[in-house]
């Protein structure tokens, strides 16, 4: 039954913008770094 | 990636160097993006310079956190860049290609910056890679093979090296050709175990799908059998390791695809239906649920679980929930359902918007459609 007391999901380190390239792009050029995109999908 | 290495603490270095963005090619807010950067495979990767609105590194396929540090740091180096190398300029130029689904451009560039890079060039692994996997998906099998055969040895002890190995496999196999089989079985397969490469669970399961599709490309059906035995251990040790729920979903698809391969179906229930309880507001358990029911003939449960499948999906991946449906009605023998289903399909797929639509799956559809008898 450990599967059971484990955690659902490990929390993510990085701070991701879902699906949003626009505010992505402007962010990025405010703060003059580029953009990391991991393109995925639930599957 | 998101259960295995975002979740890592080597990458909170990076957080604030980048701005960090998911792009859920299911969703339908991101059509604009996929219209400008046309996704082939999944996971892609990307670091764009947001002042062009272009990609300086394209990258298809999941990444380890070694790799994807090193994409990182490439990525920063190409932004921040005041001269380049040829060959760094012409790496960009192919990841900018391949980015925008330019194939046969990004792959000229590859060919070009491998040829001009000088012999410590730090960026050969990777260009390596992306170079044989364009011309793997660009069914390109004999330059695969033949570029593979040339760049392997440079590379042989690396994570690219393991990389252009099995890619090389992958293209031989496709090419059912025994003597680049039997030149890239044995580095691939040596991958599987080698510590000074660092692989993913996932690559190494697709590895081991290579590898079963070069020994069925030489009719060696119990060496493929053997393999496939070895593959669900494989499989069923990294789920029983996972250190969280997400983690351990991540093998269901491969192990669900083995056992029906495997004709042992029913050992996919117990573990897609504790996925489900784990995550119920995902549609994937359902419908792999859907997938071991049919092949164990229990079509009425195939059938309740495409149905919650379809309730909770969204996006093109519904297109193949909407196929299993008419598979399972098909082969209840319930033909009006089957059509009424293709019906829905096909207009489903229709009102797609642009970027996530594809002209080819309407028609493949609407084929069906008419082969179906009413």
């Amino acid at each position: 039954m450990l599967l059971l007391a484990a955690p659902l999901a490990a929390k993510e380190v990085v701070p991701f913008i879902d699906n949003d390239y626009a505010t992505a792009v402007a962010r990025a050029k405010a703060k003059n770094v580029p953009i990391f995109v991991e393109a995925w999908a639930p599957w | 990636m998101r259960a295995f290495v975002f979740t890592d603490k080597a990458l909170e270095r990076y957080a604030g160097q980048f701005v960090w963005l998911a792009v859920d090619t299911e969703n339908g807010k991101n059509s604009k993006f996929l219209q400008k950067y046309p996704v082939a495979a999944l996971p892609t990767l990307y670091v764009i310079d947001p002042k062009r609105e272009t990609a300086v590194v394209h990258y298809v396929g999941g990444a380890t956190v070694p790799q994807l540090t090193k994409l990182l740091k490439d990525g920063d180096t190409a932004y921040r860049a005041k001269s380049q190398s040829a060959s760094d300029v012409l790496l960009a130029s192919a990841e900018k290609y391949g980015a925008e689904g330019l194939a046969s451009e990004s792959i000229k560039a590859y060919q070009q910056a491998i040829e001009k890079a000088p012999k410590d060039w730090p960026r050969l692994g990777r260009a390596a890679e992306s170079y044989i996997t364009a011309l793997s998906m660009k069914s390109d099998n004999e330059t695969c093979v033949q570029q593979a055969h040339a760049l392997y040895p440079r590379l042989k002890g690396t994570p690219s090296g393991a990389a252009v190995a099995w890619g090389g496999l992958t293209c031989a196999a496709e090419l059912k050709r025994p003597d680049a089989i039997a030149e890239f079985e044995p580095p691939t397969r040596e991958a599987l175990h080698d510590p000074n490469v660092v692989l993913s669970g996932d690559d190494k399961s697709g590895i081991y799908g290579t590898l079963v599709d070069a020994r069925e490309a030489l009719k060696d059906e119990a060496g493929a059998q053997t393999l496939k035995e070895e593959w669900i251990a494989f499989l069923e040790h990294e789920a029983a390791s996972a250190k969280t729920a997400e983690q351990r979903a991540v093998y269901d698809p491969h192990r669900l695809s083995l056992y029906i391969d495997l004709k042992t179906p029913e050992k996919a229930v117990p573990m897609l239906e504790q996925t489900a309880r784990d995550f119920p507001k995902d549609y994937n358990p359902h419908a792999r649920l859907a997938l071991a029911y049919k092949a164990m003939k229990k079509y009425d449960e195939a059938l309740a679980e495409i149905d919650k499948a379809l309730s909770m999906s969204y996006g093109p991946r519904r297109i193949g929930q909407f196929r299993t449906r008419v598979d399972i009605l098909t082969a209840k023998g319930d033909k009006e359902g089957a059509r009424k289903t293709l019906e829905e399909a096909i207009a489903y797929a229709k009102s797609l918007p642009q970027g996530q639509r594809s002209e080819k799956t309407i028609a493949a559809l609407e084929k069906r459609l008419t082969e179906t008898p009413q």
